[in-house]
């Protein structure tokens, strides 16, 4: 069977799957992305996942389970922190071996390579980890790598706002999963308002706004979450802010009180704070956000 | 300035001569009731671990005594412990004024606790520091060794609540000592008291791994009195998390470079667990496969419902669990676990054990 490397379409693909794509096709090496998120794959993964895992986990067994019919190698690697003295939670230092735990797969199938921190030589080994295991030349896979990393950094600044009203908060692998936020999207464009969310501002500017809670939070992606939560509520055409959050996020458990408490309490946007789980009815969903809208609307009018 | 701190088990007791040694007036919390745990629960997010709860509580029931300046630990990584503290001084100073200080038990524990202890007590001269940190730590190791006594000769004997009231006298005594000969000899004698106790001297039928979470494992109020329920039914237990131990390992060892936990677990975790996944996944997992390893008819796995570490860890455990045909009784508490839940389930799981 020819090389088809599987790519989960979930957790911190929506943080660099760009990048991952990008150094697959120009090494050459095919590809496959997992589909979208459906009620299939979730139920799969709940299937699969330990009861208290977090929502998002559990959606990621799916993927890889949608995958191992189709691929020879499933690309998951461990990213425990890339930007200098934060950390990511412990789900994301333990994904290969979740993996390797849950599936049954050989030894060269599971394509890990181990980013501990962000330094070169970390991302040298990673890349020479990745090619030993495909078999592919080693001086190929950091060309590959180098370009692939220019045009990902080029592709990821666009910051477009413009007369928005709605914020949306939340980790990218849930706001970039139609799956989770299809609920919300509805009601707001049954409404006509705008929204942006956090993955719409560039990093650069998250971590800025987010300086000023080091050296509190030390959660990488939860520091995003903060930078955009103080970057919203300055913003005046903001009139409302929904953070979402999942079932057993063990971060997002504190951080939500942490920014109720120094952010949102203090600025005048009035929030709301939706926690997903696996159970998906939509009724619930629609009708607090409905009833959050409302509200906004009578605030602002009188 | 009326200081306190949360319980963690037996810690409580040196830390408690070594503060009022040093002239620091100390409150300390009532011991955790059930009204501790509702306390805790109510001023806490929803979904957080059950430690951040109970500690919460001892703060809320201590700074009802008084007290007024709170001690705690933190420590970055991956898990939510290094987050507590920020987050809990939240909730709490909308009660009073209060002063919150941290130790970082991530690195440097010991130059970390003689800071505090010389802002805490400013007049204590630096050698009654370092000879009351000393005696802590003294008095900590040898209250893990009639730990270790209690769960052995309990386990021999027909007459457990004996050796367990022997136990807790001997806690006593220990907390009374004033010098390392006063707790050498104080040590040696309640072990002797055990010994001579002890009536029947067929080994035990049952070996038992106690793995998990460090808080869970050592308070014994939230563990449900874990470890006594099991010497009652004659089970020898094994501990791997003792509160004297870890405590030295990680002041001294681990301060002069010569012992490194994350990567003496490495090794013993792996195929299973390959990284560290902060907090005690790694160890657990490392101690489950020891136990799997040599022969240990069964596993207790116990930690806070929700915790991030363990439940990375759980994926591996089901698997060593399987692979070397060893029951592992899993036990996830909350807030909301009750004593018979919990002892109904251990002695199932020890029936279970002692047929097979």
């Amino acid at each position: 069977m020819p090389i088809n490397i599987g790519i989960p379409r979930a957790l911190l693909y929506h943080e660099f799957g760009s990048l991952w794509t990008a150094f697959f096709s120009k090494l050459g090496v095919p590809f496959t992305l997992s589909a979208e998120t459906n009620t299939q794959i979730l139920d799969h993964g709940t299937m699969l996942a330990i009861d208290e895992s977090c929502l998002p986990l559990k959606i990621y067994l799916g993927h890889i389970a949608s995958l191992l019919p189709k691929c020879t190698h499933i690309f998951a690697p461990r990213i425990a922190g890339y930007h200098n003295n934060f950390f990511l939670c412990a789900k994301f230092a333990g994904l290969p071996d979740i993996i390797r735990n849950t599936f049954s797969l050989a030894d060269n199938q599971l394509i890990a390579p181990n980013i501990e921190n962000k330094s070169q030589s970390t991302q040298l080994k990673a890349i020479y980890s990745i090619c030993q295991t495909i078999g592919i030349s080693k001086i190929s896979g950091c060309l590959a790598y180098h370009q692939a990393k220019q045009t990902w950094k080029n592709h990821n600044s666009a910051p477009t706002h413009s007369n928005t009203q709605i914020a949306i908060i939340g980790h990218s692998y849930l706001l970039n999963d139609a799956f989770f936020c299809r609920d919300i999207l509805t009601v707001l464009k049954k409404r006509n308002l705008t929204m942006i969310t956090s993955e719409h501002i560039p990093s650069k500017v998250l971590y800025q706004q987010a300086a000023i809670f080091r050296p509190d939070i030390y959660w990488q992606l939860s520091a995003k979450l903060a930078g955009a939560t103080r970057y919203f509520s300055q913003l005046s055409e903001i009139k409302g802010i929904i953070m979402v959050s999942s079932f057993g996020c063990g971060p997002d458990s504190l951080m939500n009180e942490y920014l109720e408490h120094h952010v949102l309490k203090n600025s005048n946007t009035p929030y709301l704070i939706i926690n997903l789980d696996e159970h998906t009815g939509s009724a619930g969903i629609v009708t607090r956000v409905e009833a959050f809208l409302d509200l906004m609307n009578w605030r602002s009018e009188s | 300035m009326n200081v306190t701190y949360p319980h963690m088990g037996y810690l409580t007791i040196p830390v408690y001569n070594m503060l009022s040694n040093l002239g620091i007036k100390v409150i300390e919390a009532p011991p955790i009731t059930k009204r501790t745990v509702e306390l805790g629960s109510l001023y806490s997010p929803e979904s957080v671990c059950l430690p951040y709860k109970i500690t919460m509580g001892n703060f809320i029931e201590s700074i009802e005594k008084g007290a007024d300046t709170l001690l705690t630990v933190c420590g970055s990584g991956k898990c939510r412990l290094g987050f507590y503290n920020t987050v809990q001084k939240i909730a709490l100073a909308e009660k009073k004024p209060l002063q919150l200080h941290t130790i970082n038990i991530s690195e440097n524990v010991l130059v970390n606790l003689y800071r505090l202890l010389r802002t805490l007590a400013p007049n204590a001269s630096r050698v009654s520091i370092a000879q009351n940190i000393a005696m802590t730590l003294k008095t900590l190791k040898a209250l893990d060794k009639i730990n270790d006594a209690k769960n052995h000769y309990g386990a021999l004997t027909e007459d457990a609540d004996m050796i367990i009231n022997t136990y807790h006298r001997g806690m006593q005594q220990l907390g009374n000592c004033h010098t390392f000969r006063e707790i050498n000899e104080t040590c040696q004698h309640i072990i002797g008291d055990m010994d001579t106790a002890t009536t029947v001297l067929a080994p035990p039928p049952v070996k038992i791994g106690l793995i998990g979470e460090f808080y869970l494992l050592l308070e014994p109020y939230v563990n449900h009195q874990l470890e006594d329920s099991l010497i009652k039914q004659g089970v020898e237990v094994k501990k791997f998390v003792y509160t004297g131990d870890w405590a030295y390992s990680q002041a001294i060892l681990h301060t002069l470079g010569l012992y490194n936990e994350e990567t003496s677990y490495l090794k013993e975790a792996r195929p299973y667990l390959n990284y560290h996944v902060g907090g005690d996944g790694l160890k657990s997992v490392g101690n489950a496969l020891w136990c799997a390893k040599n022969q240990f008819d069964g596993i207790i796995h116990i930690y806070p419902f929700s915790c991030m570490p363990e439940v990375v860890a759980q994926y591996a455990l089901k698997n060593i669990a399987r692979d070397y045909n060893i029951p592992i009784l899993s036990l996830s508490i909350d807030e909301h676990a009750s004593d018979v839940g919990i002892t109904t389930r251990i002695e199932a799981f020890v029936d279970c054990l002692k047929r097979k």
